[in-house]
């Protein structure tokens, strides 16, 4: 190769990777800059969205009701409840009139927004329809609510996920009775000795019945200390040194050991443990509980 | 040159550049020997495949780019914008590029390519299959997969 050739091969070597960095540079730049504009629409959604879920927030704990209404009617109560991702699909129910309480517990499908729409809807629905319906017959409010979410969001043409499980419960004053309906609704009776009795359900959720009777069930306060009600977001939170489940058996031991304690006191422990469980491992689900002293 | 144990021919060599063949594989490997290669003699190389595949099936091209340290944007165009199409018409739809391990080189390449699909539409490519592979023999076995 002569010397001219080199020097030609060499000049035109140089002007390839002067031109290579000055267009590479210029797209780093342009991507770098189209990045910017992307991550900039990006933060303005996410802010948007965040306000949204926090203004939803305040709507659905505005409907929480007041636990000083069960206080009134037994010796001590107390609820907990937490959703997983500020909105979701727990709801406690809490309506009284001149002769007595109905309250209950409800876990909607699912978490977040949607749960969140869903559990609304719910509570709306128990409201309104809880006043045709007698306090010793939370059968027949359950099967309203189950009628009204499958004609409501119209599962029949399986557009709808529109199902919840959950328990309700009368007291009716007058003649100190509690009765009780349970479409897969989790809860336990703490007798005075300690003994523990876990309440009766059917297998199915509401929206999703399907011809399978509901059925009350009437509780003897005789010997009855303590009712609890739960959601299974607090038995299913994965935590401890292996990442397991809380497990029912886990709040079964909690019950044991603390069941004399007072309903506001014992719901304290339930939370405390259940995050000393949980530490840092993200919340599974939504979690509620309801205690009543008796 | 022997590639998991096939014999590839030497059927054209310039101070830059070498071009392989084996007939069997329907597959011509042009291999990068310097650290750039000038325009007249990529344009050599490449012209010399669309010669050969007027006589010789030509199916797969795999452009071994790992010597370079520099790529010429008019040479790059030239073979998007002419060859590519060129030997599509002839049958030549299924291309292999071994780069650089060098980041910024990619990051050049995709610059370049760029600049390219703005100029002449993305549509450019289209009726082309472009794989990016690391090595030769990742060549054939996805030849070999594909057949």
């Amino acid at each position: 190769m002569n010397i001219d050739l080199d020097i030609e091969y060499y000049k035109e070597q140089l002007q390839a990777k002067e031109d290579m960095l000055a267009r590479t540079t210029n797209y780093l730049i342009e991507t770098q800059n189209d990045l910017e504009e992307k991550n900039k629409k990006i933060s303005e959604l996410y802010k948007d969205t965040l306000d949204s879920i926090d203004v939803a927030q305040h709507i659905q704990e505005s409907l929480l009701p007041d636990v000083n209404i069960l206080k009134s009617y037994f010796k001590n109560a107390a609820y907990f409840i937490k959703q997983k991702a500020l909105v979701g699909g727990d709801t406690i129910f809490i309506k009284n009139n001149n002769e007595g309480v109905q309250f209950g517990l409800l876990d909607a499908t699912g978490h977040g927004i949607p749960a969140a729409m869903l559990s609304i809807s719910c509570t709306l629905l128990l409201r309104e329809l809880s006043s045709s319906v007698e306090l010793k017959d939370p059968k027949s409010l359950l099967n309203l609510l189950d009628y009204q979410l499958e004609k409501a969001f119209d599962i029949d043409n399986k557009l709808s996920v529109a199902q919840a499980e959950g328990i309700i419960l009368g007291y009716c004053s007058k003649d100190n009775t509690l009765n009780y309906c349970s479409a897969k609704g989790k809860g336990f009776l703490v007798s005075k000795s300690g003994e523990i009795v876990e309440l009766a359900s059917i297998k199915k959720s509401l929206g999703d019945l399907n011809k399978v009777k509901l059925y009350n069930i009437s509780i003897d306060l005789e010997e009855v200390q303590k009712l609890i009600i739960y959601s299974d977001g607090l038995t299913d939170q994965f935590g401890g040194e292996n990442d397991t489940r809380f497990t029912k058996k886990r709040f079964k031991n909690l019950i044991t050991e603390h069941f004399d304690k007072d309903a506001e006191t014992f719901a304290n422990i339930i939370a405390q443990e259940y995050q000393t469980w949980r530490d840092d491992t993200a919340q599974t689900d939504d979690i509620s509980f309801i205690i009543i002293d008796f | 040159m022997k590639i998991l144990n096939f014999e590839f021919d030497l059927v054209h060599q310039n101070p830059y550049a070498s071009l392989y063949y084996n007939e069997e594989f329907q597959l011509a490997i042009c291999k990068a020997d310097q650290d750039y290669i000038p325009i007249a003699h990529f344009k050599s190389t490449f012209l010399f495949v669309s010669e050969m595949i007027k006589t010789k099936p030509i199916k797969h091209f795999a452009f071994d780019k790992r010597n370079l340290r520099t790529f010429h944007q008019p040479s790059m165009e030239w073979y998007f914008a002419v060859w590519k199409p060129e030997v599509k018409t002839e049958g030549l739809i299924h291309h292999y590029k071994i780069l650089p391990s060098e980041p910024w080189f990619a990051k050049s390449v995709q610059a370049g390519k760029h600049e390219i699909f703005q100029k002449y539409g993305e549509d450019i490519v289209e009726g082309i299959t472009i794989t990016y592979v690391n090595t030769l023999e990742d060549v054939l076995e996805t030849i070999q997969k594909t057949n």
